[in-house]
């Protein structure tokens, strides 16, 4: 079983929660979760995207009833 | 108004922030001290223009105490470390300044040692986020491409102007098109979008393939990079070869202890009310721009924005920051400017010969408008005010 990793990207509209997502996915090893929290609605689209493209696993996608986006993936893709 | 006249000011950094910072706060008749390890200040933006464009480096480099008010005390020393509790800082060879209001401006520091390959390829090509003299280094192998491919690499996506690596993408390109020289430029991004946000996107998307000469691959993760091999590798595995190559090296907060450490996250940016820009916990003690690790670009705008709203805190104003950025990517003829806050995505955008002009104007305005702050902030407010995300709204601009 891999690490846990929080990544805390509520209220950052610019450059987006792809940049802190990419920074934590940098230090992750395979079997390793990452959650996600993001306020900026475009964040659904991208890392669907992100996660496909890069062939990593997306485990959970939802938002809470006040707007905050949690994504859950697996990494999966490293080499 | 409080009553500022013979207070101790200390500000750390001589970049835009600092020196916006230190003059406004020196003509309420405050002492001021600013303390920077560089004598020089660097017009950054610029770094482009030197690296794509050959111009000479002194066209945009000034000593530090050029622009500042004489009443303002430099000292270029690397400050140490900040007491917050005790209100002090200590400088590198020991001297201790008491202060009564701080502002720490900083800056982010590059880091080229968090991915194999980065220090290297800097040393072989240049790179146009650190220094005037490695941005001229770029244009030496700019210049001296004469086929194959040009590739500009970017790691991670916490970093200073975000539009930058477009930027230079652009105006290789249209070098390399000028010179009729059989170059393509390959721009590799971390994002599922040729930009953060999906809708600029399109439009950096559209005005990439008009070029002929550019190529892009999107959630382009580098793993390292092969000197020896000139061969850039994905965390996946992919591999992407090059003739020469421009990377954007990591940031992290700058290298100043602080009592308390917490302060700081876990890559030393300082910890601020995004609004307030107080550092958290402290109200006497200010970060603004590439240094804190408040949710929006790293960007001169912000450190701008961010004295103004320091100064008018200090004198007992409620001001905040919005978050405000307007990041100008530009082509040799055209521009864009990414204009969003802490509320707003960016604004849609369409290129234009008209922003062009104006990032031209803001050029020849630079040095005059941080020596003298207080004279341009009208302009800079009409122009700010005319172009908030809400007031652009989803027509764009």
């Amino acid at each position: 079983m891999g690490e846990k990793k929080l990544v805390d990207a509520r209220g950052m509209a610019c450059p987006g929660p792809i940049a802190k997502l990419t920074r934590a996915y940098r230090e992750a090893k395979n079997g390793d979760i990452i959650e996600i929290l993001a306020t900026d609605q475009g964040f659904i689209p991208d890392i669907k995207s992100w996660v496909e493209s890069t062939g990593n696993k997306l485990l959970e996608l939802g938002q809470d009833g006040s707007g905050v986006i949690r994504a859950v993936i697996e990494v999966t893709a490293k080499k | 108004m409080r009553a500022l006249k013979g207070k101790r000011a200390v500000i750390v950094g001589g970049g835009s922030g600092g020196i916006i910072a230190a003059n406004l706060l020196a003509e309420d008749g405050m002492d001021v001290t600013l303390v920077t390890d560089n004598q020089y200040h660097f017009f950054q933006p610029a770094n482009l223009f030197i690296a794509f464009r050959g111009d000479p480096a002194e066209k945009y480099t000034r000593n530090v105490s050029e622009l500042l008010n004489p009443k303002v005390r430099l000292r270029v020393e690397r400050a140490k470390r900040v007491d917050l509790g005790n209100r002090t800082i200590f400088t590198e060879s020991g001297i201790k300044i008491d202060y009564d209001y701080l502002v720490v401006a900083a800056g982010a520091r590059l880091d080229y040692d968090s991915l194999p390959g980065l220090r290297e390829t800097r040393e072989m090509y240049g790179d146009y986020y650190s220094t005037p003299q490695s941005a001229a280094k770029v244009w030496e192998t700019v210049k001296g491409l004469q086929v194959g491919k040009f590739v500009i690499a970017v790691p991670d996506l916490i970093i200073k102007c975000p539009p930058a690596p477009h930027k230079g993408t652009f105006l290789a390109a249209s070098y390399f098109k000028r010179e009729g020289r059989s170059v393509e430029v390959e721009l590799l991004y971390p994002s599922p979008h040729i930009y953060t946000e999906a809708e600029l996107a399109k439009t950096v998307e559209e005005k990439m393939r008009t070029f002929g000469n550019i190529t892009f691959r999107t959630s382009f993760m580098i793993d390292s990079i092969d000197v020896e091999k000139k061969t850039v590798i994905s965390m996946s595995g992919e591999e992407v070869k090059y003739d020469a190559i421009v990377s954007i090296p990591f940031h992290k907060g700058p290298d100043i202890e602080f009592e308390p450490s917490n302060v700081k996250d876990d890559d030393s940016f300082i910890k601020v009310d995004k609004n307030k820009l107080n550092i958290i916990g402290y109200d006497d003690s200010y970060a603004i721009g590439d240094c804190t690790n408040a949710p929006t670009s790293k960007t001169g705008v912000a450190a701008h924005l961010g004295a103004f709203t320091v100064w008018k805190r200090i004198n007992g104003e409620n001001a905040k920051y919005s978050g405000r950025t307007n990041c100008p990517m530009i082509t040799e003829d055209e521009a864009i400017f990414v204009i969003s806050d802490y509320e707003h995505k960016p604004v849609r955008q369409r290129f234009s010969k008209l922003k062009r002009l104006m990032e031209d104007i803001f050029v020849a305005m630079y040095f005059p408008s941080l020596r003298y702050p207080k004279r341009f902030e009208p302009i800079f407010d009409a122009y700010f005010k005319a172009t908030e995300p809400e007031v652009l709204g989803e027509r764009g601009w």
